[in-house]
């Protein structure tokens, strides 16, 4: 469903001059497939986005794959949780440099917020990966507020189970599919839901991580996905 | 320099009152230190001035402790000993320089803080002040004394020198502030520190010097004191970074009646070279150091265990192969870690004991149970053989494990292990 040339021609001259067109920009690249779907040509940097995983495990690999990709060799990466579950050597597949991690630890919900907030306010972040969930409408946006003044990137981690929060500006639930019987573990294989997009669609892709790339294995049509997503 | 010594003796006070004592001593002077089990000395050389004179010091402490309700007497002399020995048994308060033979001379033996057993036999022979014992020939004391008595006799009359060990080292820079009225806002509790701060700052920037750690005390009206302290990861001495660190601190101080003293101290002192400014972008200075401020500010909330690198070790075990180091600390090296040792993304710590079938023994696992959970292995990798170091405990929990990557039905994938006593353990998920 492509739409006339020229009426898209004209769409981007006008969002050209607008504000927002400043503020997506940057952007960091998935996949071919998926970069072409979304509208500013991959995920955008300087924003809050959710990332929701079958398994926490996913969700954080997932947001590894962002965060090294954009802050290359020595972005500044912040992971903030509750508790100290995540094991850092599982991030090198990744591309994540660890002497670029900084691990954060807080207990209470208050803190963990606030730390996120901080984080976000800092122009030398280039990545916040952080457990946080259920956030209002005030707070999400107060935290999108922040990316966009630093440029800093906010991924919010969650159990696709948990409270999501309010106007991300992408959300996407990562989960594990199930590998042929000669599939190895180095080459995990993720089934990757775009929820919601804002300014774009919904979409579903299945994706293997091999060589430092999300490779395409398959992509459902828009339609279908869209249809599943209305069935629930 | 002549030294001077002032020792307060507080007949009958608790222990811990007296180490209380001891850090509100402070105030007057970096050397302070506990003297036995009653009385506290201070070595007040070039700080008397500060307080108008040794009278007025004296005064002044004589009057807090009063209001405080604490029995004491003290008194200044050259040496330890003998500001000991004039605070308990003497009848003058301040001696000096060859007052100090003439003012010991009518105190009684005890005064010299010997054994006791030494006072006994002196007292037997009939000496019973210090100024009979002097007469004595030196010789004749050793003889019968051995060196105890000449040694503390020295000591006293300011022949020997009496090294002080203060409670805590004394701080590399300081600074106080003595109110005329107490203060109890917030407010105007940042502006006196802002005036220490700018006083210490500009010593610390003349020496090319920064500190990681700055401890304010600040004395209340009543003779209690709070601290506050704030630490960074980098050396420092920018005074709006401090500010904000310690303002979060002092909105926490209860200043009950009001606070009257303030003493800043910088207990280390690190090289801090002067950074050079830019003609072009005087802005991106600011930028340059945000990422140690942000670990700062992070550090002061949340403490800064919480706030940590990663140390990649040369370990086989998981759980031995990654330290957490707090961001405070200095630079490290780091293991490099081989691409082919695949490691779960989280771990589980302790390892969840988990029930599994296997079709012949010591096989591969063809099923496990999380809880009551069933989960079918569709894919398995493995088993990887880890042990322990030969330098670390040989019998330590599990022993020689065998590791296996696992995949369920649902794509969830496991990393299980079986240990020497084949019992099998959940220790992580894979992506």
């Amino acid at each position: 469903m492509l739409a006339n040339p020229v009426v898209e021609n004209l769409r981007r001259q006008i969002s050209c001059f607008e504000e927002r067109q400043r503020r997506f920009s940057r952007t960091i690249p998935v996949a071919d497939a998926i970069d072409s779907w979304l509208p500013h040509g991959g995920v955008s940097a300087g924003c809050i986005h959710e990332v929701k995983g079958a398994s926490l495990a996913n969700a954080i690999a997932f947001s590894a794959v962002l965060s090294s990709r954009l802050g290359g060799d020595h972005g500044n990466i912040l992971y903030i949780a509750p508790d100290r579950s995540l094991h850092p050597l599982g991030l090198l597949p990744f591309g994540v440099k660890l002497d670029r991690l900084l691990y954060v630890s807080a207990r209470r919900h208050q803190d963990l917020a606030w730390a996120v907030m901080e984080a976000l306010r800092c122009p030398q972040v280039s990545s916040v990966i952080a457990l946080l969930g259920g956030l209002d409408l005030t707070e999400s946006r107060r935290l999108q507020l922040a990316a966009e003044s630093s440029g800093a990137t906010g991924l919010l981690l969650g159990h696709a189970a948990s409270a999501p929060i309010a106007s991300p500006i992408t959300r996407w639930k990562i989960s594990s599919a199930t590998g042929k019987a000669g599939q190895r573990f180095e080459h995990p294989l993720w089934a990757l839901d775009l929820l919601y997009c804002r300014g774009g669609r919904p979409g579903k892709w299945i994706l293997e991580w091999r060589d430092q790339k999300l490779q395409t294995i398959s992509a459902q049509p828009m339609k279908q996905a869209a249809h599943e997503a209305l069935a629930g | 320099m002549a030294r001077c010594f002032l020792s307060l003796y507080c007949p009958e006070i608790a222990v811990d009152r007296l180490k209380r004592l001891v850090e509100w001593c402070d105030r007057y002077s970096p050397l302070v230190s506990q003297d036995g089990s009653d009385s506290i000395i201070l070595d007040i050389t070039g700080c008397a001035h500060l307080f108008g004179g040794e009278g007025s010091l004296l005064l002044d402490l004589q009057r807090r402790l009063h209001r405080m309700r604490i029995e004491s007497q003290a008194a200044i002399a050259d040496t330890w000993g003998a500001a000991w020995a004039l605070a308990r048994y003497g009848d003058r308060f301040i001696v000096h320089g060859e007052h100090t033979v003439s003012a010991l001379d009518p105190l009684p033996v005890e005064a010299l803080r010997l054994p006791h057993e030494i006072v006994l036999e002196l007292r037997r022979l009939g000496l019973i002040t210090i100024g009979a014992v002097r007469k004595i020939s030196r010789d004749s004391l050793s003889v019968r004394f051995g060196s105890t008595l000449l040694w503390r006799l020295d000591r006293t009359l300011q022949k020997a020198e009496d090294p002080l060990t203060p409670w805590r080292p004394p701080a590399a820079y300081r600074a106080s502030r003595i109110l005329a009225e107490p203060i109890s806002t917030v407010g105007s509790v940042e502006y006196v520190l802002h005036d220490l701060l700018q006083e210490i700052c500009s010593r610390l920037e003349k020496n090319h010097l920064g500190s990681r750690h700055m401890d304010l005390a600040c004395y209340r009206v009543d003779g209690t004191m709070d601290r506050c302290e704030v630490r960074t990861s980098k050396p420092n001495r920018a005074i709006p970074h401090l500010m904000r660190l310690f303002s979060s601190r002092l909105e926490k101080l209860w200043a009950n009646f009001g606070f009257e003293t303030f003493v800043l101290s910088v207990p280390d002192v690190e090289a801090l070279p002067p950074a050079q400014l830019s003609f072009s972008s005087l802005a991106t200075i600011g930028d340059e150091e945000s990422f140690d401020l942000l670990i700062d500010r992070l550090g002061m909330r949340l403490g800064f265990q919480e706030v940590n690198r990663i140390r990649v070790r040369e370990s086989y075990l998981p759980e031995h192969a990654v330290e957490f180091r707090s961001a405070t600390a200095s630079s490290f090296a780091s293991a490099d870690w081989p691409a082919y040792r695949v490691r779960p993304i989280r771990l589980i710590d302790p390892p969840m004991p988990i029930q599994v079938s296997i079709l012949i023994p010591g096989g591969s696992p063809v099923q496990f149970f999380i809880g009551h959970q069933k989960h079918r292995v569709m894919r398995l990798e493995g088993p990887e053989r880890l042990t322990a170091e030969w330098w670390r405990e040989p019998n330590s929990r599990y022993g020689t494990r065998d590791y296996y990557r696992i995949e369920n039905d649902k794509g969830f994938r496991f990393w299980i292990f079986c240990d020497r006593s084949e019992r099998w353990f959940l220790h992580g998920h894979f992506a």
